[in-house]
Order: C-alpha cells, then sequence, then structure tokens
C-alpha cells in the first residue's frame, strides 16, 4: 500500500501515472477514453423504479448532490476517467468556507460542489450545521455556535475527521468544509492540519456589504434552513437575526492579521461584486473554482423545463409549427404564465414602452436615453435582476414558434443553437428494435453505456453535456426565473446538472409532454415541481 | 459553425482595455486572449496603440527615443493622442462593420482621465469595456521583461541594445510620474481585474458576463515569465511503418534510436549551462509516447489521457487506403471538413480541442517543458500557440522525428525545428489521395507552415 499509485499521484499530481515500460503489446488500442467504467452498472436490486419502468424513469425529486460518491462514479460532463478516481494533476484540496450566518455559505458550498461534481472531481460538502443538529436535537443554544467549548470543538473533530476519510480512503479530491470559521487561530491551526497530510486549503469567505443581500438570505434561512423545520416563521426569523447578533462581535475577518498571509484565501464581496484572491499560486482546478464564483449568484427565481412540440421531427428538417403545436405552445404559454401570476410574478403585465430592454425595441431608439455617466448593465447579460424572466430555445423553427406567446409579452426570448435536440446519426428515424436488428454490435454497446455511446454520425448525451457547460454557467449567473424550451435529450442533461444526477442515470429520465416542470434553488439542496399543462382552447 | 463556443456572443462586444506601465506583459496578455478566443471560434482582434504611434509618428519622421513620450513633449502627446484615437476608432468599425466580438486595446491607458474618455466611448457604442491592470514591482520581472522587450520590439529595431535597455528605462519613467493604477474604491464601478505581481493577488471587481468571466479565466492561468515549450511526436512506430492509423504499437527500431537521441537533442537545445533544469515532461497514456520519453532523465513525467491520439473509432487500425475502400463517403467528408469531422465512434479535431482545453490551461501555467504526443493533437496545440486557423490546422504536415521549439515573446512566438536526422515514414496524408508522403503539387497552404521556421541548433 505504501508504494501505491497513490503515492506518486500525492508526490507528481493527481490523475498522473509514473511512466513503466510495458509488455510489448503491439495492436488495438486497448484503453478507451471511458475503459474504467464499462462494466459498471447501476444496481437495479437498490433502485427497483429503474428494473419495473422499462427503462423509463420518473423525475425523482431528490437532489443528488449530498449523496455519497462511490469511486466508479462518473458524472455527466467529466472529459475522462482515471483509475484512481481523481482527475487533472491537482491534488488534493480542502475548500474551506468562513463567514458570518446569512453570508450564503451553505448556498455557495453546495452549488459549488454541484459544479465540480459535474465537471467530474469527486467533491464532497460537509456542513458543520449537520454535526450539530445531529448531536444536539433541536437544540440552539447560541454557545454552540460562539465558544470555544468541549463541545463545539468535539463537533468539529467529528466533521475534520469525516473530510480526511473522504479524502484519504474515499478517493475523494476536493472537501468542501461549511462553517463559521471564526478564529484567526482555528484557521490557521485547520490549516497546518491539511497541509501536513499533503491536502493543500483553500480559505473562501464570503462578506457583504449591501445589507439587501443579509435580509434576502436571512428570509430563506428562516424558510427553509433545516434548523427552523416546523417553525413559526416569524420566531424563526428572529432567531437567526439574533444568531447573527451574536456571533458578529466574536467574527475576525480574513486578512487583517499576519497570520493569514500564509494562508491562500479567496475574500469574496457582496457575492461576486469583488473577488479577491490572495496567495495564489494555484492549479487549474482551483481556477475553475474561481471561475465559478465568478459566475454564482443567489437564486430568486425557478427554471422551468417543457418540451418542444413534436419530438419525433427528422433531425434535419426544420418544419415549422402545425395547428396542433401552436395549439400546444398556447397551452403551455398561458400555464405558465398563470402559474407566475398566481407566485405574485408580474413580467406579464408591462406595457411595451416599459421594457427597454425587451428584444423588440432597437438600440437606435434606446440610444438617446443611455447615459455614459453611470454603469449600465451589459447588452447581453440576461436576468441579472432577480425580478427578470428569460426565454431560452434552440434555434429550430418549431421551438422558436413556440415562444411567440412570451415575445407578445415582451419578454426576452434567446435562441441557441446549444440547445438543438441531441444528433441521432444514422439510427435518427429508427425504432429500438429497429436498430438492434440492423446494428447488432453497436445496439449492445449503447445497452451497456447509453450516456457515452455515440452511433455512427451521432452524438452522445455525454457530447450535449461539455456543449451546454456555458449555459449552465449562464443559469448560474442569472437571478430571475428561466424558461428552456428543448428537446427532451438536452433537458435531460440540464435536469441532470441541477439535480447531480450521475451518468448513469440521465439517458433514462423521462419529460411527460404534457407537463413543466419546476426546478426550485434552494440554498441546501434543489427540488423539482410538476407542473400540468392545461387546456386553454 | 461554432457549436461549442461560448454562447451568447450575438449579444455581447467587449472591449478589454489594456492598463499598466511599459514591461509589464500587456501586449503579451493582449495576443494570447486573442488566440486563445480564436482558437475558440470566438471574433477577437488586438488593437496596438504603439503600432499606431509607429505609423503615425514615422510619417513626418519623429524619432523614437523616450524624450517623444516625455508628459512635456507637445508634438508626442499629440502623436500619441492621435495614435489612441486612430486605434479606438479602427475598433470601433472592426466592432460595427465586420461583427467583432472581442476587441483588445493594447496601450499603457495610465491615467483614469484617459480610462474615463475610452469608457464613454464605449458605453455610447453598447460595448462592455472591461479593464485589464497588470501592476507589478517585482523589480526582477521586470528587468526580464525589459530584457524581452529590447531585443524583440519594433522600437528597437535596428538600435543599440545598450540604448534600447538605458532608453526604455527612461520611458517607463516618464509614464511612471502619472501612472494611477485601479483602485477598488475608486473604481468601483468598472469592471475590472487587476494582476498583482503575476497573480501572486488578483482582484476580480463586476465581471458581470459570462463571456468576461471566460477571458478572466483564462488570463488568470498565464504567466509572463520566459520560457521554452518543447513539443515532439513520438518516434516512428510500428504501426507508422505499415501506414496503419491509432493504434497502441510499440516504437520501431528507428523510433527508439529516435528515442535515445532525444535527451541529447533538448539538452543542446537547452544550453549546456541548464543541464541541471529539471524540465516538466509530458506523454499521452499510449506506450509509443511514453516508450519515446523514456531514456529523458527528467524526474517530473506525467501521463495525460487528455493528450492520447485522436480515436479513429471503427477505422482504428486501418490504412487510409482501407478506409477508403470500405469507408467511401466516410473518407471523402474527411477530406471536405477535416476539423469538423468526426470518426464513426470515434472523434474530430474539434473533439480534441476541446480535451485539450483544460491542458491548455495547465499547460499555460507551466515553465519549460517538454510535450511528447501524437499528431493529430499536436496540430491542435501548435495552431493554439501559432494562431492557425481551424480548417487549416488539421492540413499542417509534422514530421516524425523532429522536436520543435516554441518561446513566445512578447510581440510573436520564435519557433524552431530541431531535425534528429534519424529517418522515418512521411505519414503525412494529402487532401483527396490516400497515399501517405509530401508530395510536389501542394493542395494544402498550411502544409508547409512549420518549414518556414529557422533550424535551431
Amino acid at each position: 500500500m505504501s508504494h501505491s499509485i497513490e503515492d506518486y499521484e500525492i508526490n507528481h499530481g493527481f490523475g498522473s501515472a509514473p511512466i513503466e515500460p510495458q509488455s510489448p503489446t503491439a495492436g488495438k488500442r486497448t484503453r478507451k477514453r471511458w475503459s474504467f467504467h464499462e462494466s459498471a452498472k447501476p444496481n437495479l436490486v437498490e433502485r427497483p423504479s429503474v428494473a419495473s419502468s422499462q427503462g423509463r424513469r420518473r423525475l425523482s425529486d431528490v437532489d443528488g448532490v449530498h449523496k455519497h460518491i462511490n469511486s466508479d462514479y462518473i458524472s455527466p460532463a467529466q472529459l475522462y476517467s482515471t483509475e484512481s478516481g481523481r482527475l487533472f494533476h491537482a491534488g488534493k484540496i480542502c475548500i474551506i468556507l468562513a463567514g458570518l450566518p446569512g453570508r450564503g455559505k451553505t448556498h455557495l458550498s453546495v452549488s459549488l460542489t454541484r459544479y465540480l461534481r459535474w465537471l467530474g472531481v469527486k467533491t464532497h460538502v460537509f456542513h458543520l450545521g449537520d454535526y450539530r443538529r445531529k448531536n444536539f436535537d433541536a437544540d440552539l443554544d447560541q454557545k454552540l455556535f460562539i465558544e470555544n467549548n468541549n463541545e463545539r470543538l468535539k463537533l468539529i473533530d467529528q466533521c475534520v475527521n469525516d473530510i480526511l476519510n473522504f479524502l484519504e480512503n474515499d478517493l475523494g479530491q476536493v472537501a468542501i468544509y461549511d462553517a463559521v470559521n471564526p478564529f484567526i487561530k482555528n484557521r490557521v491551526e485547520l490549516d497546518a492540519k491539511f497541509k501536513k497530510l499533503n491536502i493543500q486549503t483553500l480559505f473562501i469567505e464570503s462578506s457583504v456589504t449591501d445589507d439587501k443581500i443579509i435580509l434576502k438570505n436571512m428570509e430563506s434561512a428562516a424558510k427553509s434552513s433545516p434548523d427552523y423545520v416546523n417553525w413559526d416563521y416569524d420566531k424563526a426569523y428572529q432567531d437567526y437575526s439574533k444568531r447573527i447578533e451574536g456571533l458578529t462581535p466574536y467574527y475576525q475577518p480574513m486578512g487583517m492579521e499576519d497570520d493569514h498571509n500564509k494562508l491562500s484565501y479567496i475574500k469574496m464581496i457582496n457575492f461576486g461584486e469583488r473577488i479577491e484572491l490572495h496567495n495564489s499560486s494555484y492549479g487549474y482546478l482551483i481556477n475553475k473554482v474561481v471561475f465559478f464564483l465568478m459566475n454564482s449568484r443567489i437564486k430568486s427565481g425557478s427554471v422551468f423545463f417543457a418540451r418542444c412540440y413534436n419530438n419525433s421531427v427528422d433531425f434535419s428538417d426544420d418544419p415549422p409549427l402545425d395547428e396542433e403545436g401552436k395549439r400546444y405552445a398556447r397551452n403551455l404559454s398561458m400555464t405558465l404564465m398563470d402559474y407566475l401570476k398566481s407566485q405574485g410574478k408580474n413580467y406579464f403585465d408591462n406595457s411595451p414602452e416599459q421594457s427597454l430592454h425587451s428584444n423588440n425595441s432597437s438600440s437606435l431608439s434606446l440610444k438617446k436615453q443611455y447615459s455614459v455617466d453611470e454603469k449600465h448593465l451589459p447588452a447581453g447579460a440576461d436576468g441579472v435582476d432577480e425580478n427578470s424572466f428569460v426565454v431560452w430555445t434552440s434555434v429550430k423553427s418549431r421551438t422558436v414558434e413556440t415562444t411567440r406567446f412570451f415575445k407578445d409579452k415582451n419578454i426576452k426570448i434567446r435562441s441557441r443553437i446549444q440547445l438543438s435536440q441531441k444528433n441521432p446519426g444514422i439510427v435518427g428515424s429508427m425504432t429500438e428494435e429497429e436498430i438492434a436488428e440492423k446494428f447488432p454490435t453497436e445496439y449492445e454497446q449503447f445497452l451497456k453505456d447509453p450516456y457515452h455511446h455515440r452511433f455512427s454520425r451521432a452524438e452522445s448525451y455525454h457530447d450535449l453535456a461539455i456543449k451546454i457547460e456555458p449555459l449552465i454557467l449562464e443559469m448560474e449567473r442569472m437571478s430571475g426565473d428561466i424558461l428552456i424550451i428543448a428537446d427532451e435529450t438536452v433537458l435531460k442533461v440540464f435536469y441532470g446538472y441541477l439535480m447531480a444526477s450521475s451518468c448513469f442515470d440521465i439517458p433514462s429520465l423521462h419529460f411527460a409532454q404534457d407537463e413543466i416542470i419546476e426546478m426550485k434553488f434552494n440554498a441546501y439542496s434543489n427540488m423539482s415541481k410538476t407542473i400540468g399543462i392545461k387546456d386553454y382552447s | 459553425m461554432p457549436v461549442y463556443s461560448i454562447s451568447h456572443v450575438e449579444n455581447v462586444r467587449v472591449c478589454v482595455v489594456m492598463v499598466g506601465l511599459p514591461a509589464r506583459g500587456k501586449s503579451l496578455i493582449a495576443q494570447k486572449i486573442v488566440r486563445y478566443l480564436s482558437w475558440l471560434s470566438i471574433k477577437s482582434k488586438c488593437f496596438n496603440v504603439g503600432s499606431y504611434r509607429r505609423k503615425i509618428a514615422g510619417v513626418t519622421g519623429a524619432d523614437a527615443d523616450a524624450t517623444f513620450f516625455s508628459p512635456n513633449n507637445e508634438e508626442g502627446l499629440k502623436f500619441r493622442q492621435e495614435a489612441v484615437n486612430q486605434a479606438i476608432k479602427d475598433m470601433m468599425s472592426w466592432f460595427l462593420d465586420e461583427n467583432g466580438v472581442v476587441g483588445i486595446l493594447d496601450a499603457t491607458n495610465s491615467t483614469r482621465d484617459r480610462r474615463s474618455k475610452i469608457l464613454k466611448l464605449c458605453r455610447e457604442n453598447y460595448i462592455e469595456p472591461l479593464f485589464l491592470e497588470s501592476w507589478c514591482n517585482d523589480e526582477d520581472l521586470i528587468k526580464q521583461n525589459i530584457l524581452d522587450v529590447k531585443t524583440t520590439s519594433p522600437d528597437y529595431i535596428n538600435k543599440d541594445s545598450e540604448f534600447a535597455l538605458s532608453d526604455f528605462m527612461k520611458r517607463i519613467k516618464f509614464y511612471e510620474t502619472n501612472y494611477q493604477t485601479l483602485n477598488q474604491d475608486i473604481d468601483s464601478n468598472l469592471s475590472f481585474i487587476k494582476l498583482v505581481n503575476v497573480n501572486t493577488q488578483i482582484i476580480l471587481n463586476r465581471i458581470e458576463s459570462y463571456l468576461e468571466s471566460r477571458i478572466v479565466y483564462y488570463v488568470m492561468n498565464l504567466h509572463i515569465k520566459p520560457r521554452a515549450i518543447y513539443l515532439s511526436r513520438h518516434g516512428e512506430s510500428l504501426y507508422n511503418l505499415t501506414g496503419k492509423i491509432g493504434g497502441d504499437a510499440d516504437l520501431s527500431e528507428r523510433g527508439w534510436k529516435y528515442a535515445k537521441k532525444l535527451p541529447e537533442l533538448v539538452l543542446k537545445s537547452l544550453g549546456e549551462e541548464n543541464i541541471n533544469t529539471d524540465l516538466t515532461v509530458w506523454t499521452s497514456t499510449l506506450n509509443r509516447t511514453q516508450q519515446t520519453a523514456s531514456f529523458l532523465p527528467y524526474k517530473n513525467k506525467l501521463q495525460w489521457k487528455a493528450l492520447d491520439e485522436l480515436d479513429a473509432g471503427e477505422c482504428d487500425g486501418m490504412t487510409y487506403e482501407e478506409i477508403e475502400k470500405q469507408f467511401p463517403e466516410d473518407f471523402k467528408a474527411r477530406d471536405d471538413n477535416k476539423y469538423e469531422y468526426r470518426y464513426r465512434g470515434g472523434e474530430s479535431y474539434r473533439d480534441i480541442v476541446i480535451r485539450l482545453e483544460p491542458i491548455i490551461m495547465e499547460l499555460e501555467r507551466q515553465e519549460n517543458i517538454l510535450i511528447i504526443t501524437h499528431q493529430a493533437v499536436l496540430r491542435c496545440i501548435y495552431a493554439y500557440f501559432m494562431n492557425v486557423p481551424q480548417e487549416e490546422s488539421p492540413w499542417m504536415s509534422i514530421p516524425l522525428h523532429t522536436l520543435i521549439k516554441l518561446e513566445p515573446r512578447a510581440y510573436s512566438t520564435i519557433v524552431s525545428r530541431i531535425k534528429a536526422d534519424i529517418p522515418a515514414v512521411s505519414t503525412y496524408k494529402e487532401k483527396g489521395t490516400s497515399q501517405l508522403g509530401e508530395f510536389d503539387n501542394i493542395t494544402s497552404k498550411s502544409r508547409d507552415l512549420l518549414k518556414g521556421s529557422s533550424d535551431g541548433k
């Protein structure tokens, strides 16, 4: 064990392997990009729903972001697999959060976990709050948050021990430690403890100078924090604000003391308004983290998924909507408009003159009102405002036409080439039986790995996942509501991102034609909800 | 069709406004951003105010010595102002007429006054200004940059090198007198990136669009220390001898010879004085590149799956003649659009670019490095460093048993070829034939791109 590949990686970087003379087998390439999981299949015994429903899976509403991940876990956008399960020459990293309550730490740690897992980095988030809740049932004694008493230290030890186990024994690559971490002394000690074990540390401090953000976070905590399940909202809100008040005098900001000069840390101010990196001799992976932070915003709105009409159209064809399709478009639009109105959103009340940024007004007519003395939102940045609604479609006529009713209401419509359906290649118009008959060996391979398999000329789900990465980050940037009208194949991959699905699950997800799926964002985990499309004809 | 490129480009136009004293690596960064974005199929262009100044001042005969840059030299000021105006004007018409997406204004832009003028102009034209400052007080680093600039800057062509050095120092002094760095309090309303001492500290302020975040992300991975990047294909393999593509074959006898000679070639190029340099060596996970690296004395050797050869899918292990016979349509489709063509069950050049992106980022962070990989992957890496257009890069000839050395400089990248003098087959396939070899009737203008470079010693 002591001279294993693991040791080699610790010294030379992860994903790397020593170069040794290999047996002289001149021949075909044996190791393909996905060779390490060829035989790994989901355990159907533990998931009876898969086996029973002809391979079609109803959308579950469980967010997988906190799920334990096995070493053979392959995530949707992973570029390749390695024997160790770790990617890139990035080493093991513990990301340690710091910041008062109400600064969006939980949201940050969970969404970062989601993104890193999606990229294929074995990541797990450890919330100190979970340990507190487990050990001190319903006891919200403020002392537990502040003082360095034995009980608190015991919780921290438990949590840190789990982090170390994850990194050392479960082949984890990034552990995210979500806690207030108020004391400089503790931070320095943590840093030393991890460094001794060849684990890099990176502190991320979330600080907020904009009271509006804090108030919003407090509301959302009182509503949805696991600490306040079954609490009266007002009482929860009061308790939470008392907690913040109690902690504030103790909190020591990062970068105030000399001790900190040794630590690598990122200061994030007002959730991305300003990001400062200090002592960064960071690797590729950490830069990717910063990349995510630049695009991460606190979400107020939801993402709505709706299938486009008529999925059976040949890939290269681009017919307009027929009568039935128009009816579908109207029903879909009306259902969502009614739903959003019932949620108190008033996107559809605007008269055309009021909505300056709509698609219809040309940039020329705007010019006069546009002052050069102040900062404006970038022309292409959608959804900056939490009270905004944007519709995404593919570039195909039938999806673009489906948005007509929204367009009439001056809603922003964005056509994205990445939202086009998965190219089915030569098997395009065939049924599964026909494929099985015509391409038996290919079909067999497809069954083994429906996520990565490409039929001739076709795209795989994996190709889609890589393709939509920019859209995913844009989605993370947008605070308001988004409706995505696209082919089912694309929706599956988006859904897979938001619910932290593994690539085994994605191909068998099923979106019904007569439903809109709402994805609700929550600091701790996302939730999905079904909205039936009503008939307005 | 830029299927995989950054989305949203139909809406966003960004002007990256460089900020910083001379010799802070601004031009290098600016050039790299253009190269990277073009590689990702995003239209971008750099507008270097210095070259406008040379053009304008050159006509009237004003000589470029440091006094030209004195804040008291009115004629100099006038020329410099005119150069900036001209550069900005050209950039604006490029945005409008050619649908440019990212324009880079490469100048010192050292005063707040100048910057606010540019800011207003951008806002008038619906262009997002993104300020990018390289700030540095590390004397060694600055000196290195000065030496680099004075040997390659167009301002000092045919000038005595002592003169160039002292003159350039003087010029920097002039700029220092009224330089205003970006300040997070005063400039809190701007979108800016401030790089302090080559990324030991980075401040990102109001990065408000995805495209901007992408540019920032790239810049974070850059460094401006001088270095050499060595590229080599594996030695001749047993598959190469029979004209088969793909596979995981061992080296041929001549291939092993190349592997044995490689350490000497590298050392000669590095210079005897660098005998103790620990060069980083990267290979793919395939036998032939690892065997090629096996005699190199360096400790830091790593294999990457992302450097594996283009996966020819069902055609793996076939010769081009066999492919032409068995899959005639595919064979033709590939010749017609080699960059986009994806082998049945395999990959296209574009697929390689996508999987190489993480590697490119890591590569930007490295210093001296030797990469031993495969023909298609090398074409993509070379295209990135040398800005070779997509439609041409798959047709470049990269011969076996040849070490390529790239030295990125502020104004250009120096390429040299070091031949091992060990014969090997040609694996080059011209468009429209299944025969291997470089024939005289060239159809691909990019084939001989590499041959134009100097023979390194």
